[in-house]
């Protein structure tokens, strides 16, 4: 049944086209390959061990002081011999040399001796942590040394302690990545924790307890008998098996956006590798004409053909796989700002089978259709140039819904979750369908339009020659371009609204954890006249007697009512607050609690007037009534509060008092200076700095997402190649009927670059149209930003998709271009 | 006065590592208005003469003069003004522009000289041929002698001063060879066109002004018809 010497000749015969196709198919696999060796790549180099992840067994932590239960239970634990525990503080402070002007906000850990149990904090010197940390020293990180002009051994002052610099860290196992920090590393002893006068009551710190057991047996006992000893919602005891590191969900989080647009890529790839194929065919059936009117059978001709797209898929597949591991290589540099440099490449076997899985399944489902077409050659064909119609029979439907459902499936899959899988199946299904019908809108004005310009008309009319993959060019540089510029325009509306242009009213410097009995003082040596307001830290216990519901709320996408809010108290509305529910702020005549609430809070859970919600407050519940429900008037970088309560009803709760100002630039340091050496326990942040860090995370993030949509475009560009190749008969039967005719290489040039002028613009216009769409919804309804449309930027992307689709073509036209008419005439009158 | 003159012509195709050579030293000079037939056997060369003629090719040794003017180094764009405005080809494979319609392919060498008249000339070429009501039909709706009248308007468009025509009828049947070939004939005789005409039908030759016969790349004979 099958002929290797056909197959052979045929794999052979047009390399060109057998390339394009090889290239789709390792295409559809390379984002989802790569990206999943990656993943491992990254477990197994930073978050693998999750033991030195969390530096202990259990880790107990608490935004409060640790209960007198609590840590009387894990001194017992201690004494009997079970356990060895640390105590770790965690919170940021201004960090400033003593003898000049300049101050940084520094990430500050207060460790006992002993910390870590697991892994090792590698220093700059090779000496040993727990030797070099001692009492009056603190280690740093090297953005420290750099941004105060500091060296090993200058002195620096933290709260009222001035410490010396004893070494640089250069490596801390819980902490593998420091994209989450606001400020440098410190690490100080605990013995300093008291000259340092930064951990009081209501200051904003981190309090843990890491605890290694002895007997490895004992750890679900151990951490299940402190949760019992533990406040509820309060203090939290997990083993290092349960505790999911927030590196680790980041990592989780950021791959599985970058895989959605791989499984998008390969939904583009498959377009391509359909439009390849198609074409590849399409030069064969006059030789599949030709074999049944020698007595080939339907099913002869199809196996062969299945082998060699078998083959071809292969070799896909396996350059596929190659490519991801190279592609590893490079994710480092890709990453850097975000990950260390020394996340060492790994081979996924798991990546690997998948990989294949996928160049199976993605070939099979593409190419089906195609394959199926060469049964309706019939070999009168050989007599003239008839187009073949397909018939559109129950089988094509039915591949053509499998292949939808098995692509749902595997997205779904990949999710984890149906509801959020369906949404982005029929997110791209609808850009697809957009594109498509935007397309033959397109073409069916271009049929009817009546153009003077000769080039004009002949590149019009050629979009609609036999074998032009027209329609696949466009809804695929389309749906790319619109995800690309889609993620670019995102990315400047936030530069631009949230990053850029800070308000010039906006406060720039933020006072935080001034504590009530500071505040007199502190408002005069501010100078500066100002809002002070009250920030009582709280969780929610329940909603209408209702508890709230840890793991669901945590499902839920954006803010939950888990965290920890900050309630304030007063009795009068902000400049930028009004009611939209209730007759004020607070009902009179009511009995008991009041609180109003901001409306952000009802996209959490749906409350009305009259609602009681309990709060916790270090352990106090504190019910209270819904007495009115506020809305800002517009969004600014005014502090903001979502839960109010009456000004007499939360002054005797233990608190801190927050504070913002808007000061020249240039006055920051020096204010940021005289407060905290007056204020030491104060956190003094310049706003404008953070909004700048976040910009710079952002923009890396963009950068990350962008490379990967890139392969998209690729697949864009495949098409067009793959397209040129599939008429390069017919192009170079109307370049050389034009030379006859008297036309000069001038004109025919510029025939098919307009053809390709005219892919590109049309796509161009789509993606941004789409782009512009998709901003304005996440700027709008999701960031709740203001909105530009950026026409500079949306010029160069519609200028660099002509560029892209009239260079592609026209280098794959080239060998058309010079094509002499003799030798086409003489191989035509030949036949 | 001679409107076409070839100066021994030599034409070797290189294949592989062999020299073949198709014609030698042939000289030939066509007068304005003449009925020029070139028959031969197939592989005489006829095909590759008549390529060389209208500057389609290139020749290995020697010069091809257009109204004087020699075409024989001419790049290709040089050679399209000569192309679109003195010379016209019928070709016996059609060679229509798939993608145009009837009337447009008419058009077609008018429209790249900027003939403002260029739809008017392709209507009435096409009535006269009894095309019209097919002008809006694209070449593979058409039947050979259709696709050949249409050719024949096409290279009739421009007024050309020699029209070279290859085997026009090779593809047709005997009626539609005929009626192309009257046809042919006819507005050659309105227009007082030069033909230069490739055959191996007799029966064409007797039709012309004077035969030209090749045989293994040289002219071995050349008759003129009795008047």
């Amino acid at each position: 049944m099958l002929n290797s010497r056909f197959i052979r000749r045929e794999l052979t015969s047009s390399p060109q086209q057998s390339i394009i196709l090889v290239l789709c198919v390792a295409l559809s696999m390379v984002t989802l390959v790569s990206l999943g060796g990656f993943s491992e790549s990254v477990d197994s180099s930073l978050l693998r061990d999750a033991r030195a992840l969390h530096a202990g067994d259990i880790i107990v932590h608490s935004n409060y002081d640790l209960s007198s239960p609590l840590s009387e239970a894990i001194s017992s634990l201690r004494r009997k011999g079970m356990i060895d525990a640390v105590r770790v503080y965690e919170f940021y402070s201004l960090v400033r040399a003593p003898d000049r002007e300049g101050s940084i906000l520094g990430d500050l850990k207060v460790v006992e001796t002993g910390y870590p149990f697991y892994g090792t904090v590698e220093l700059r010197s090779g000496r040993s942590f727990r030797d070099t940390l001692q009492k009056g020293g603190i280690i740093v990180e090297e953005n420290l040394l750099g941004r105060l002009g500091l060296k090993v051994g200058d002195r620096v002052k933290i709260g009222s302690a001035t410490l010396t610099i004893l070494d640089v860290v250069t490596k801390e196992p819980d902490r593998p990545v420091n994209i989450f920090s606001l400020g440098p590393r410190i690490f100080i002893s605990a013995e300093d924790l008291n000259e340092i006068d930064l951990v009081k009551k209501g200051s904003r710190v981190m309090y843990k307890a890491l605890l290694k057991v002895h007997d490895e047996r004992d750890l679900e006992t151990v951490a299940a008998d402190l949760s019992k000893t533990a406040m509820k919602g309060q203090e939290h005891v997990e083993t290092f098996k349960t505790s999911e590191s927030r590196i680790k969900r980041f990592f989780d989080n950021l791959l599985f956006f970058m895989s959605l647009i791989g499984i998008f890529t390969l939904l583009l790839a498959g377009i391509g590798i359909q439009s390849a194929l198609t074409s590849f065919l399409r030069e064969r059936e006059k030789t599949v004409a030709i074999m049944k009117a020698l007595g080939g059978t339907g099913r002869f001709i199809t196996s062969n053909f299945a082998v060699i797209v078998s083959i071809l898929g292969i070799t896909g597949t396996i350059l596929g796989l190659l490519i991801s591991f190279s592609l590893q290589g490079f994710f480092p540099v890709l990453f850097r700002g975000i990950l260390p440099g020394d996340v060492v490449p790994v081979i996924s076997w798991s990546a690997v089978l998948q990989g294949i899985a996928l160049g199976v399944m993605v070939v099979a489902l593409f190419t089906f259709l195609p394959l199926y077409r060469l049964e309706d050659v019939k070999p009168a064909s050989i007599l003239g140039r008839e187009e073949i119609r397909s018939k559109r029979g129950l089988l094509y439907y039915s591949v053509f819904a499998a292949a939808l459902i098995l692509s749902t499936v595997m997205v779904v899959w990949r999710f984890g979750e149906v509801k959020t899988g369906l949404y982005f199946v029929s997110g791209t299904i609808a850009l697809i369908i957009i594109s498509s019908l935007g397309a033959e809108f397109i073409l069916l004005f271009m049929k009817k339009a009546d153009v003077r310009s000769l080039a004009l008309r002949q590149a019009f009319r050629g979009l609609f020659r036999p074998g032009n993959s027209t329609r696949a060019i466009i809804i695929t540089l389309t749906a790319s371009l619109t995800v690309i510029s889609a993620i670019y325009l995102i990315e400047l509306n936030l530069d631009a609204d949230f990053i850029r242009s800070y308000p010039a009213d906006a406060p720039n410097l933020f006072f935080l954890d001034i504590q009530p009995s500071q505040k007199d003082e502190f408002a005069r040596t501010l100078g500066i006249k100002t809002e002070y307001y009250p920030v009582v830290r709280a969780r929610i216990a329940s909603i209408n007697g209702e508890p709230v519901n840890p793991q669901d709320e945590q499902r839920r996408v954006g803010d939950d009512l888990t965290r920890e809010f900050n309630l304030t108290y007063r009795d009068y509305l902000l400049s930028d607050e009004k009611i939209i529910k209730g007759k004020g702020l607070y009902m009179d005549g009511w009995d008991g609690l009041q609180v109003s609430v901001l409306d952000t809070v009802l996209k959490m859970r749906g409350l009305k007037i009259g609602d009681s919600i309990t709060f916790n407050i270090q352990g106090v519940p504190l019910e209270a009534r819904v007495s009115s429900i506020r809305t800002r008037i517009k969004a600014s970088i005014q502090p903001f509060f979502y839960f109010v309560f009456p000004e007499k009803s939360l002054m005797d709760a233990p608190q801190t008092i927050f504070s913002a100002v808007r000061v020249e630039k240039e006055r920051i340091p020096g204010l940021q200076n005289l407060m905290v050496s007056r204020f030491p326990n104060v956190s003094a942040i310049d706003m404008t700095e953070m909004v700048s860090l976040f910009s710079r995370v952002m923009g890396r993030l963009s950068v990350i997402a962008r490379f990967f949509t890139l392969f998209g475009v690729v697949a864009g560009v495949l098409i067009v190649i793959s397209s040129v190749l599939a008429t390069r008969y017919a192009r170079i039967q109307e370049a050389v009927y034009f030379k006859i005719l008297g036309a000069r290489s001038t004109f025919v040039l510029t025939v098919f670059a307009l053809e390709n002028i005219i892919l590109g613009i049309v796509s161009a216009i789509f993606a941004l149209i789409f782009a512009q769409v998709a901003t304005w919804i996440v700027c709008k309804k999701v960031l709740e930003i203001p909105f530009t449309l950026f026409t500079g930027t949306s010029l160069i992307i519609i200028l660099s998709a002509i560029f892209l689709a009239t260079t592609t073509g026209l280098l794959a036209s080239i060998s058309v271009l010079r094509q002499r008419p003799v030798i086409f005439l003489r191989e035509e009158t030949k036949e | 006065m001679n409107i076409l003159e070839a100066r021994e012509i030599t034409k070797r195709y290189t294949i592989g590592d062999r020299q073949v050579p198709v014609l030698d030293g042939v000289s030939l000079t066509v007068m304005n208005g003449e009925f020029v037939v070139v028959e031969g056997r197939s592989g005489s060369g006829k095909s590759t003469l008549l390529s060389l003629l209208s500057g389609l090719d290139r020749p290995t040794y020697g010069r091809v003069f257009i109204e004087g003017q020699d075409i024989t180094d001419l790049s290709e764009d040089e050679l399209a003004p000569v192309r679109n405005g003195t010379i016209g080809f019928v070709f016996q494979s059609f060679h229509l522009v798939p993608s145009l319609t009837t009337l447009e392919n008419v058009i077609f060498p008018a429209e790249l000289r900027g003939d403002p008249d260029a739809l008017k000339k392709g209507e009435e070429l096409l009535r006269r041929v009894g095309l019209l009501e097919r002008g809006g039909n694209f070449p593979h709706q058409l039947s050979g002698g259709e696709k050949q009248r249409c050719a024949i308007c096409r290279a009739m468009i421009n007024d050309p001063k020699v029209i070279f025509a290859d085997e026009p009828t090779g593809n047709l049947d005997s009626e539609n060879g005929r009626a192309v070939l009257e046809l042919l004939l006819k507005l050659r005789e309105e227009r007082k066109t030069t033909l230069v005409l490739v055959t191996h039908d007799m029966e064409i030759s007797k039709m012309a002004d004077r035969i030209v016969t090749l045989k293994d790349g040289i002219i071995t004979g050349e008759r003129r018809h009795a008047q």
